[in-house]
């Protein structure tokens, strides 16, 4: 088993038409032996920026941590909210940095920019990045279960999704992937990006 | 801990590598799975020069293991206005050494006021991966026009270059090496030009699964430079007559939360 | 670098110059010669190759071993070759560029696999050959071959070579002795390329695959 799906669990992130989605499990193991089912993985940077930190918790959090440092320098330095497409680079130039001691974490970022347009970003753990084009594959996937939900977007998600449906096609791909993942699942939490709000919903899924 | 939360002052830090190295020790998890994780560019890059320019080309398939990451990702980066590279192997490695190598020849221009000639893109690329011992899996193919016309080289990642009129790298360059083999002549014209790296890349898409999808054409002479974003496209492979998508009140939710978002005055995240 | 350090690493064979490579000397100068080839694994990356690299105006380099690492050696060279004859004032000299190459050989010889050959022209010494081995080492011959081809021709050479060849003749001695190692020798193959040295200056010359000497005579049609 990888030291990425040691813990397990998985982050989704999802465009629709002036809307973002960014979604993750509750789940926190050790291999096969749950421990926490509140886990969740997506964490807010500002009202319009979300990122999900999929694989091994330990980094999850040590990354997070210096993320919040790095956008609290940012945000004193420059005196205005980071834009999501440099808050991109930041992560991935943040994980590069380690190249040859990673942290074994794979992020996802969902945001809107100041034209309201989606924005979507993920990588590897390397920091390679992986931003998709909206119109034809607006959906990134990390963690345990990448192919399932991958599988799920590719046939579920399309164009200019409404937020409410976005809501709809994000959970249940999401939903849909988890169960078929020993290492993912109990629950899920989805946030729903609007220009003018954040809509964020918790969710049944299978307890087992 | 006072070390983590500094400022990055540039270069690789190696903090991580005895925790890595310990838990790559323990018994239930291999290092080998650690590390096919890494996302590749399991590619077909190529370049051919003609009567007054180069033309590179790539596919645009990047892979993580066996699953196809990106389905159209660019690999021909850019270097400076008149130099172009197409990149191999590890993904984070070569949009990494690309951009620093972009910067760094930006300020060799401003610094000497002359365009950058190819030769000095590839001297220094070939020097920071060769400081690296080939552990910056980058291969790269530099092409472009300068004072000197034009110019084609490729970089394996240890560091050692070769210059040729037709070049291929990644895992599909012996099927794109196949098609110049057979079809390059010396001072082709711009359009056969193109056509026979169309071919080259088509060729490594269809023969090496490591490759796929789009071709991408860059076309650079002296007149300025001309960049073909999924030239051919591979037709998508499946689309549904009747597309599904669930209903509202699908999914049940227990819990809802609505934040409103604080409008601020002006353009929060404006310049 | 310390054995601790893992990560995604080296997956990619380095390319090497599986190599046929030698020099000699003849009456008022030196040839050099080899082979084209340079390989990936059992690839050809390369097939028509220069492994004869310019250090300064009358002296060359042949490059064996990894490309990455002869290359970056004949790099750091023609620098302090540069630098060199700037300090003096005049054109360096082939003992003076052979030393140099062997102390860069000798003291990374636990990072190198360089197998280098020295040649040139200069005022005092006229055309001499070094032979600077993989380890690091100056040696001083008449003639030297090198490679992983040289192995099939030791016995050519012992038998052919001549102190006091003309250029003609030292020149047709490369080339027949190269064409026997392409012919035995999977990791040599290509063009010949000579590069050959007097006073008067630098000739190069390149024998194309087809236009081979046909000295195996006995094995081919």
């Amino acid at each position: 088993m990888s030291i990425t799906e040691y813990n397990g669990g998985c982050v989704i992130g999802m465009a629709g038409k002036n809307c973002v989605a960014i979604a993750c499990d509750k789940r926190y193991g050790a291999q096969y032996q749950t421990l926490a089912t509140d886990k969740t993985k997506v964490y807010k940077m500002h009202d319009q920026l979300f990122i999900g930190l999929a694989g091994l918790a330990t980094d999850q959090q040590t990354f997070y941590e210096r993320l919040k440092f790095r956008l609290a320098m940012y945000s004193l330095r420059e005196e205005r909210l980071i834009k999501p497409a440099s808050f991109g680079k930041m992560v991935s130039t943040l994980l590069y940095e380690k190249r040859f001691g990673p942290y074994f974490i794979e992020p996802v970022i969902a945001g809107l920019d100041k034209e309201n347009k989606p924005y979507l970003f993920s990588s590897d753990f390397i920091g390679a990045p992986l931003l998709p084009d909206m119109d034809t594959n607006g959906f990134v996937v990390a963690g345990t279960c990448t192919e399932q939900l991958m599988g799920m977007c590719e046939s579920m998600w399309r164009k200019d999704l409404e937020p409410e449906e976005l809501f709809e096609t994000v959970s249940q791909c999401l939903l849909a992937g988890q169960d078929r993942d020993c290492l993912s699942g109990w629950g899920a939490v989805v946030h729903i990006i609007c220009p003018d709000r954040v809509i964020t919903r918790t969710l049944r899924g299978r307890m087992d | 801990m006072e070390a983590s939360l500094e400022i990055p002052k540039g270069g690789f830090s190696f903090d991580l590598c005895k925790r890595n190295a310990w838990l790559e020790s323990q018994a239930n998890y291999g290092s080998s799975s650690i590390i096919k994780k890494a996302k590749k560019t399991g590619t077909t890059i190529a370049g051919i020069i003609f009567k007054d320019g180069v033309v590179l080309g790539a596919d645009t398939r990047a892979t993580s293991g066996p699953i196809v990451a990106d389905k159209n990702c660019e690999k021909i980066h850019y270097l400076a206005p008149n130099i172009f590279c197409c990149g191999a192997g590890t993904s984070a490695d070569c949009e990494n050494v690309t951009e620093m190598m972009a910067s760094n020849l930006t300020l060799h221009r401003l610094n000497t006021g002359r365009e950058c000639r190819v030769i000095t893109a590839v001297t220094m690329l070939s020097q920071y991966l060769f400081r690296y011992q080939g552990y910056i899996s980058a291969a790269l193919v530099v092409g472009g026009v300068d004072s000197t016309g034009p110019s084609l080289y490729t970089i394996h990642p240890h560091g050692s270059v070769d210059q040729l009129p037709f070049v291929t790298m990644g895992s599909g360059s012996l099927a794109a090496m196949a098609v110049f083999e057979a079809g390059y002549q010396e001072g082709l014209e711009r359009q056969p030009g193109i056509d026979l790296v169309r071919a080259a890349i088509q060729s490594g898409i269809d023969n090496d699964l490591g490759s796929g999808s789009n071709v991408d054409i860059t076309v650079i002479t002296p007149e300025g430079v001309q960049r073909f974003r999924n030239l051919d496209k591979a037709e998508p492979k499946y689309k549904s007559k009747n597309p599904l998508f669930y209903p509202k009140g699908t999914t049940k939710y227990y819990d809802e939360i609505i934040s409103k978002v604080a409008i601020i005055e002006g353009d929060a995240m404006e310049q | 670098m310390p054995s601790y350090m893992p990560g995604p690493g080296v997956d990619v064979s380095d390319p090497a110059l599986g190599t046929t490579i030698m020099a000699v000397e003849f009456d008022g100068g030196v040839v050099l010669g080899a082979d084209s080839r340079t390989s990936s694994g059992s690839y050809v990356a390369n097939r028509v190759s220069d492994k004869i690299t310019y250090v300064s105006d009358k002296i060359y380099v042949c490059r064996s071993g990894s490309a990455a690492d002869t290359q970056a050696v004949a790099d750091m060279m023609r620098m302090y070759l540069g630098m060199h004859s700037l300090e003096i004032g005049k054109d360096p000299e082939v003992p003076t560029a052979a030393n140099i190459l062997n102390q860069v050989c000798y003291e990374n010889k636990n990072y190198l696999m360089a197998g280098m050959i020295c040649a040139g022209w200069d005022e005092r010494n006229g055309g001499v050959v070094y032979s600077i081995p993989l380890g690091g080492g100056l040696f001083r011959e008449s003639y030297t071959i090198g490679g992983s081809g040289s192995g099939y021709i030791y016995g050519y050479c012992d038998a052919n070579f001549r102190k006091g060849m003309s250029k003609h003749e030292a020149q047709e001695f490369v080339k027949n002795a190269i064409s026997l190692a392409i012919w035995r020798d999977g990791s040599s193959g290509g063009v010949i390329r000579t590069v050959t040295i007097t006073k008067d200056g630098v000739e190069r010359e390149m024998v194309l695959g087809d236009k081979l000497p046909h000295l195996a005579k006995g094995w081919c049609p």
